[in-house]
């Protein structure tokens, strides 16, 4: 029986906020600003895709560490909890959300000025790689449950972020410099990816009540309780 | 009386394999053990009921509730304290940190009430002491109990627990023994564990599960009568027997159906147990 039933994400932020995984998001981002230094480093040498490219691994570097930003240890002693698993991962996002925003802010600042590719467009491309490391995880908890899905969500992630420069069709254009005239319309589709990320990964946050609801539907006897059928 | 627990039909499957069918079981008051062997489908079941996983069919519900919806599960998990089998820990929390966290999830939000709260229970498991530790400096059955802690916080009517005394000495696991027996008044409790010491010291009634199906519900009495007339002694291992072990004095302890003149023995829960299982595992050669 609850003793009060006052807002319980109010009181969750501080001891949830002792549970995200600082050190790991902290050599992530750490990495990341190297990364987005390194026109800056290589001084006359750098160029536009240079700074691009730097930009975007940097991304992908922050990104590995949000991928571990769901691990909890303590899943399995609080799966069963009533505090939904939605306000659980939401707590978490939205403490590393300032964290991410300063830090992206950062590493923009990082690329000289006359380098620094357009801030709107490279910063649909970092979020759509952020969320989709998220959402990774997120479908990992929702399919496997499993305490800390961040290493392997990791995995994916680098593999995608070599692979998918090569194995995405050329006409998406996705990958593409700041000077090429197709760079507007190749931020058109990352917006769109961005937005099919954040479809996927708000499905996946909420816990499912139920298991293999396509093979129910299709089953005439697969219903869950004979009342409801 | 309106049972705690009353599920009916519950089936699940792990890809190709079958973890529970057709499982249909009502608790009441008291501590319920969950028996059976490797693979029975004991963790899965007692995962379902907790509302950690949802199964492929049937139904059930906790204190009238229907976890079938998301506003019922968040329900019953009102109502609800669950162990699992590998309890997992923030390990830089206090013991007291970490219970008054799992206390904030389970909707204490008052803090005064919620902190005395986790001092009652962390009283009760024996934890008073160390309740200023790290979880990492705990030793093993401490940690235990700090799980049977975040269990029992909010002092929930249905307490779920899944071998809380694997990995424990013996010292220990009579001292988790006596909290579970504790734990059990007033409440309903489903406990699963390998070891019919545990049933036979705690448990009002057992339910056996082998291949996912339960194969004996009633009193531990009851599943002991099973074995009247069906244990034996030899010098040699008997070849007829369902199972048989060498036992400390020498000689065979056989159950299954004895031969005309066996020298037949006070049967045993763990006899009673093995003749339930027949056929599922239960083939016990020392």
């Amino acid at each position: 029986m609850p003793v009060s039933a006052g807002p319980v994400s109010a009181v969750l932020v501080r001891p949830l906020a002792r549970t995200l995984p600082w050190r790991m998001i902290a050599a992530a981002g750490t990495l990341g600003l190297l990364l987005a230094a390194t026109p800056r480093l290589a001084g006359e040498g750098a160029n536009a895709w240079l700074a691009v490219t730097s930009l975007r691994a940097s991304a992908v570097a922050f990104a590995l560490g949000a991928a571990f930003l769901l691990d909890d240890p303590a899943r399995n002693t609080t799966a069963a909890v009533p505090t939904r698993r939605v306000v659980r991962h939401g707590l978490r996002l939205a403490l590393m959300a300032p964290v991410a925003a300063l830090w992206w802010t950062g590493a923009l600042l990082l690329v000289p000025r006359e380098l620094r590719p357009p801030a709107a467009g490279i910063t649909v491309e970092a979020a759509a790689v952020l969320v989709l490391a998220l959402t990774g995880a997120a479908f990992a908890i929702h399919r496997g449950d499993g305490a800390r899905p961040g290493q392997a969500v990791a995995g994916f992630l680098l593999a995608s972020a070599v692979l998918g420069p090569l194995l995405s069709p050329g006409s998406w254009a996705l990958f593409v410099t700041p000077d090429d005239p197709r760079w507007a319309a190749a931020h058109d589709r990352w917006a769109l990816l961005l937005c099919a990320v954040l479809a996927a990964g708000a499905l996946c946050a909420a816990e499912p009540v139920r298991r293999f609801r396509l093979r129910r539907l299709m089953s005439p006897s697969g219903t869950s309780d004979p009342s409801r059928a | 009386m309106t049972p705690t627990v009353s599920a009916s039909g519950l089936s699940l499957h792990y890809g190709g394999t079958r973890a529970l069918d057709d499982v249909s079981l009502r608790l009441s008051g008291g501590v319920t053990g969950l028996l059976g062997p490797n693979g029975a489908g004991k963790t899965t079941l007692l995962r379902v009921l907790a509302t950690a996983v949802p199964a492929d069919r049937g139904a059930f519900t906790v204190l009238g509730h229907d976890p079938g919806t998301s506003r019922g599960r968040q329900e019953v998990r009102r109502h609800l304290g669950y162990l699992p089998q590998t309890p997992g820990f923030h390990p830089d929390f206090t013991a007291f940190e970490f219970v008054d966290y799992v206390a904030i999830l389970k909707e204490l939000t008052d803090r005064t009430a919620r902190h005395r709260e986790v001092r009652r229970v962390l009283d009760e498991v024996g934890l008073a002491d160390v309740r200023g530790k790290r979880i990492k400096k705990l030793s093993g059955g401490m940690r235990q109990r700090v799980a049977l802690a975040a269990a029992l916080v909010g002092d929930p009517e249905f307490v779920v627990l899944d071998e809380p005394t694997v990995g424990l000495d013996p010292e220990q696991r009579m001292r988790f023994r006596e909290l579970v027996a504790q734990a059990g008044e007033g409440r309903t409790v489903l406990l699963s564990t390998h070891q019919t010491e545990d049933v036979a010291m705690l448990c009002n009634r057992v339910v056996v599960l082998a291949d996912g199906t339960v194969r004996f519900d009633g009193t531990p009495g009851e599943l002991t009568a099973q074995a009247a007339g069906r244990v034996w002694s030899s010098e040699e291992r008997d070849p007829g027997a369902k199972a048989g072990w060498r036992t400390g004095a020498g000689t065979f302890r056989n159950v299954g159906d004895p031969p005309a003149g066996a020298e037949l023995l006070e049967p045993t829960l763990e006899d009673g147990y093995l003749l339930t299982l027949d056929g599922a595992g239960a083939e016990v050669t020392a």
